[in-house]
């Protein structure tokens, strides 16, 4: 840029000079609006509909923008496709500064405009990407339509052909002069507008009311709703495996061990359960590690680890574990209680928000490999620590992000717009 | 250098020096070189390289489907003005930590590498800036210096892509120059000469005597050969592991913006240009009409200047490059070098051999 | 320079140090790279050109969706299902739509399922193809992209027809879906068909057969199938490594078992295989919808909407095989509201991307693009 801003305060004292200083803006210009190279950079939904633009049936590379450059130093377009999340502003923001100047900016989708459908309840999207770079054009949508992407390249087009190295408002003037205050005009000539309309459409309305004395404005037609019937719903029974017979194992193996929310392995509670049942039981913190050892190596043959997850109960945490046999895609879940070990004084009965306690479990990633990064996930966003996990991180928040989000008690005020505020 | 004969018959040369240094030979060397540098070199480059960028973007276009730039100019054909005007203007962003002084010098060294190798390449009959009698080695050791601008600008960025990609650039593109050689020592080997413009006069006559065809079956190798080989020695698709988008975002370039930037992709174009004039060269009778051996079309023909037919014959094989490019995935860096190693240097060996025995037997047609 | 120790490995590096070998150095691809597909973080420990351990650092696109998940009623989570994995955005409704019908008793009339099954089939061909243009990208041959989304571009066109929206297409809905099938979607369904398959001939030809891309993808990232299982890969990734497992064949939910189709299987488990597993469902897939389509069942198209949406207490857990693996959804109520008290989903991708590191080691640097691309994470959903 600064190249450029010296041109008119070198050419205009010249003879002709401040012409052909207009001249090389005019060039300058030209070639900039028509060679827009944008970074490669997509984060999630909106990145695809950006590739969709650069394939074959929209062709972004009419307009010579098909030169998407992975390197940020070759890039003069960044367009910012998917949402942003806090983690990721820092990267965001690292990456537009290595963009070597003059650089412009497309907000793409709701996401990257306000955080969209991310707005409220949400602790982590940065809500709108120009509270971090400047902007340049906003394209709405979720995701939008590649013809709105191309729409907003041409608006970006026009807006470099405008950008002149002449102040436009104040003639002769350079160009950091303070503009003036457009606004205060705009708005007189807007409520003179305004003014004129109503009046106009009162006459109107006197008019016809004097002209039509009885007339009762139509009501709109309703589409007709369809009538749709209830359907129950039947329940598919499990093709390859038997929820009774799996229930029975454990029973056999473990028999103090109770079914979750049912109580005792009963074969009339069994009968009860519907044809998609997944066996339930409880099983202590303590025992879980035998149970799960049990599981994969005894008869069930559970080795396919499929879910790991935890319920905040307000009084107790409750991890969930669903174990599968790969090959008859039998299922056992497990409930495990933790508890929520409190500092002195503290009990979740307080209320309070952000309270902080520590809960602990065994790891199962010794039996299953594969619940590796789903503690992790826990541990992330409700705060359990898993003894015996190699690598017992945060996995997607920053490591001094604070609280658990998952947990009951987690407000942040400023981080997360509640809905009704 | 010296061994270069600058003072070879050049009529726009001629001209300039008789009016410009009428009594001055002293200094009718340097006018020589910078007027044949000029007139023969920079010029056309100039005037190539973007034309080259807009054919390559839309013969890639049109091989995907799509149309390519359509809206600055007929057919977009402004666009790569523009590009290059944008880069002129662009800020030349100055990472941190970098080699300041190899940083900002070394894009300058492939280009100057590549205006080098112009020299000895003959457009015409006598449009030829230096025929040194040893215009193959000439070639070869003028070829090698573009590796070092990469290196160096690599190494200066402080980027581990760049470092990467240079690392690649200097085993890939070091390898791949011993096929060339062998294979430049081949054509030198059947024509009996070391001068490009002597190897373009041996295979004057029909189609039928460019070496391509002249040599039985290994001409025709030989030239297949030449093309991968070539095409390796560019770094360009499907071997651009140098650059590799998808694996070091742009390798050695990483770190290069604006005008640093455009002299290695100005670069990587005119080397594209003297591949394909050696190809023609070598090959395809360079400079020379294309003849089929019946009279009045031949007449016809031969009409056309000697230059016309040297850049038809480039933009040909220059067409090639763009369709492999666009067409094949790129192997990895290890495969690269087992290629070369275990397939074509053993490949371009036997064909010297069979060269030998073409040769010491007159076998060629 | 002395030999690092464990202390000072980066966070997450768990190989210990070697002795002797000093010249190992750190690689970070990503968060902005053109390979890692969005927003993903790798951290690669190499040795030359060599990996040697591979750390992907994850939540470069973590949404915090479970936790808004919490604070809306079902219905109102069916369009999030769309934004975790946005390429297979109708089957992910269709799982968050399974436990919704589980948790509030609802059935689907049958026109209703035939329509989920035909969404969730083209939204299978229309993610493989994505599938099969990055990867061809990541291996180098850009053209390949190109020619995947023109056939996409047909499929795209369908999701436009069907639900308004090509991606984000918000369709399904707890006891069915939200509209009818429009006006002669059969017969461009069946155009569509015959451009992907005349597409997928032209592409064995075009990239399947091509020696290059064959020496980047065979013998390259290979997964044990014990070590798939133990790891909890789903999807194509668990079947390259040849273990037949597909959900619309050990639990078939909607129509699934009324239709007559194979689960390709690979034999190796190395990229190869996933790619061949993937390039043979999309011919299954069409051929589901080939049979789909000669028999379009009459009648309504969702069951009597709910006027509440307040859930019991209790746990339900639907399940769907996507384009990439098994997705889950786990909902929890505690009753006395309409906002589950917990959405927990469990997303394919998560589960295939911790193989990436064993996949990875002694490979090189450019098989980790390969390896990455056969893996076809989506990192939305990885991160949700």
């Amino acid at each position: 840029m600064g190249l450029m801003e010296n041109v008119p305060k070198v050419l205009d004292p010249l003879p002709g000079g401040s012409r052909l200083a207009d001249a090389v803006d005019y060039v300058v210009n030209w070639a900039r609006s028509r060679s827009i190279w944008p970074l490669t950079f997509g984060t999630s939904c909106c990145a695809i509909e950006m590739m969709a633009a650069s394939m074959a049936r929209y062709d972004i590379s009419r307009f010579g923008s098909e030169v998407f450059r992975a390197s940020p130093r070759q890039a003069d377009l960044f367009i910012v496709a998917g949402t942003i999340v806090e983690k990721m502003a820092e990267p965001l923001v690292r990456l537009y500064e290595q963009m070597p100047g003059p650089k412009w900016v497309i907000a793409m989708g709701s996401c990257t405009i306000s955080g969209g459908p991310f707005y409220y309840d949400n602790y982590s999207v940065v809500k709108g990407v120009d509270r971090l770079i400047p902007v340049d054009v906003f394209v709405p949508g979720c995701p939008p339509r590649p013809e709105a992407l191309l729409n907003g390249l041409v608006l970006l087009q026009e807006k470099i052909r405008k950008e002149t190295l002449r102040n436009p408002r104040r003639p002769g003037e350079p160009l950091s002069a303070p503009a003036e205050d457009r606004w205060a005009r705009a708005k007189e000539a807007w409520e003179e507008l305004e003014r004129i309309k109503d009046e106009q459409m009162a006459e109107a309305r006197a008019k016809f009311a004097a002209e039509h004395p009885d007339y009762k404005p139509p009501k709109p037609p309703r589409a007709e709703k369809p009538a749709f019937p209830e359907v129950a719903r039947e329940p598919a029974p499990h093709a390859g495996w038997n929820a009774r017979a799996v229930a029975d194992a454990v029973h056999a193996r473990f028999p103090e061990l109770k079914l979750f929310r049912l109580g005792d392995v009963a074969p009339e509670v069994l009968e009860a359960r519907p044809a998609d049942w997944i066996p339930s039981f409880e099983v202590p913190s303590g025992k879980l590690l035998e149970v799960a050892r049990w599981l994969k190596d005894g008869e069930l043959k559970m080795d396919f680890p499929l879910l790991l997850t935890s319920v905040d109960r307000l009084d107790r945490f409750e991890l969930v574990a669903q174990l599968m046999n790969s090959s008859t895609s039998a299922r056992v879940e497990l409930r495990v209680p933790v508890e929520k070990i409190f500092p002195e004084g503290g009990s979740y009965a307080a209320g309070e928000k952000n309270q902080k306690y520590g809960a602990t479990a065994p790891s199962l990633v010794p039996v299953w490999p594969g619940m590796g990064w789903h503690e992790r996930e826990i541990y992330d966003l409700m705060g359990i620590r898993f003894e015996g996990n190699p690598d017992m991180r945060r996995i997607f928040l920053e490591e001094d992000f604070p609280g658990h989000p998952l947990r009951k008690d987690f407000d942040m005020p400023g981080r997360a717009i509640p809905r009704h505020a | 250098m010296n061994a270069l004969d600058l003072s070879v018959n050049h009529p726009v040369g001629d001209f300039v020096r008789e009016v410009l240094f009428p009594n001055c030979p002293d200094l009718a060397w340097a006018a020589n070189g910078l007027i044949a540098a000029v007139a023969l070199v920079l010029f056309p480059v100039f005037l190539s390289a973007p034309f080259l960028i807009w054919m390559e973007r839309k013969v890639c276009a049109h091989m995907q489907a799509r149309l390519g730039p359509m809206r600055h100019g007929p057919h977009g054909a402004f666009q790569t003005i523009a590009d290059v005007m944008k880069l002129l203007f662009k800020e030349i962003a100055l990472p941190g930590k970098i080699d300041r002084l190899p940083y900002l010098l070394a894009p300058a060294i492939p280009l100057t590498a590549s205006f080098l190798s112009l020299a000895v390449i003959p457009w015409d009959h006598d449009l030829q800036v230096a025929d040194p009698e040893q215009g193959i080695l000439y070639l070869l050791a003028v070829g090698a210096l573009g590796i070092l601008g990469i290196l160096v600008g690599a190494w200066a960025s402080n980027s581990k892509f760049a470092l990467l990609g240079a690392m690649r650039a200097g085993a890939q593109m070091l390898s791949y120059e011993v096929s060339l050689g062998i294979l430049m020592l081949l054509v030198a080997l059947l024509s009996g000469e070391s001068s490009l413009r002597e190897i373009v006069l041996s295979q004057q006559g029909t189609a039928l005597d460019w070496w391509i065809f002249k040599a039985p079956v290994v001409g025709f190798l030989a030239f297949v050969l030449y093309l991968v080989s070539s095409t390796a020695e560019l770094n360009r698709g499907p071997f651009d592991l140098v650059e590799a988008e998808q694996e070091l975002t742009a390798g050695y370039q990483t770190e290069y913006s604006g005008m640093g930037f455009a002299m290695f992709y100005l670069a990587e174009y005119v080397n594209m240009v003297i591949q394909a004039a050696l190809v023609s060269t070598f090959f395809l009778g360079g400079f020379l009409p294309l003849q089929i051996g019946i009279a009045p079309v031949d007449g016809i023909l031969a009409a056309a200047p000697g230059i016309v037919w040297m850049v038809a014959k480039i933009l040909l094989v220059v067409f090639v490059y763009m369709w492999f490019r666009w067409s094949f995935p790129r192997p990895r860096i290890d495969q690269l070098l087992a290629l070369e190693w275990k397939t074509l240097v053993p490949a371009n060996l036997v064909l010297f051999a069979l060269g030998v025995l073409l040769v010491s037997q007159g076998w060629i047609l | 320079m002395t030999a690092r120790t464990r202390q000072t490995l980066p966070p997450g590096f768990l190989l210990p140090v070697r002795d002797g070998e000093t010249d190992e150095f750190y690689l970070n691809l990503g968060p902005q790279h053109p390979s890692t597909h969005g927003a993903l973080r790798v951290v690669v420990r190499l040795d030359g050109e060599t990996i040697r351990e591979v750390v992907p650092r994850l939540g470069y696109i973590h949404r915090g969706i479970e936790y808004q998940a919490e604070r809306d009623n079902v219905l109102q989570f069916v369009h999030f299902a769309d934004r975790f994995d946005y390429l297979t955005a109708l089957q992910n409704e269709h799982a968050v739509c399974l436990a919704a019908e589980k948790a509030l008793g609802i059935g689907v009339p049958e026109r209703g399922e035939w329509i989920r099954v035909v969404a969730d089939e083209l939204t299978r061909i229309s993610s493989h193809l994505i599938f099969l243009g990055s990867f061809g990208t990541d291996l180098g041959g850009t053209t390949t992209f190109l020619y995947a989304f023109k056939m996409r571009e047909a499929v795209t066109q369908l999701f436009d027809e069907l639900c308004g929206a090509r991606l984000t297409t918000n369709f399904l809905r707890p006891g069915g879906c939200a509209r009818d099938l429009p006006e002669g979607f059969v017969q461009k369904t069946r155009a569509a068909l015959e451009t992907v398959k005349r597409g997928m001939d032209e592409w064995d030809v075009f990239l399947s057969g091509n020696v290059i891309f064959q020496e980047r993808t065979r013998g390259v990232g290979i997964l044990p199938a014990d070590r798939a299982v133990a790891l909890g890969c789903s999807g194509p990734v668990l079947r390259g490594s040849g273990v037949e497992f597909d959900l619309r064949k050990k639990e078939p939910y909607s129509l699934y078992s009324k239709f007559d189709f194979d689960v390709p299987v690979g034999s190796v488990g190395d990229c190869w295989d996933r790619y061949a597993v993937r390039v043979e469902e999309i011919r299954q897939s069409a051929r589901i919808l080939e049979q789909a389509l000669d028999d379009v069942p009459e009648g309504p198209w969702r069951s009597k909407e709910k006027v509440s949406w307040r859930l019991d207490e209790g746990s339900w857990w639907s399940e769907v095989e996507t384009a990439k693996g098994i997705l889950g959804v786990q909902l929890e109520s505690q009753g006395k509201s309409d906002k589950p008290w917990r959405i927990k989903v469990r997303s394919p991708s998560f589960s295939n991307l911790m193989a990436l590191d064993e996949m990875c080691r002694g490979q090189k640097v450019a098989d980790l693009v390969a390896i990455l691309g056969s893996i076809d994470p989506v990192i939305p959903e990885v991160d949700r």
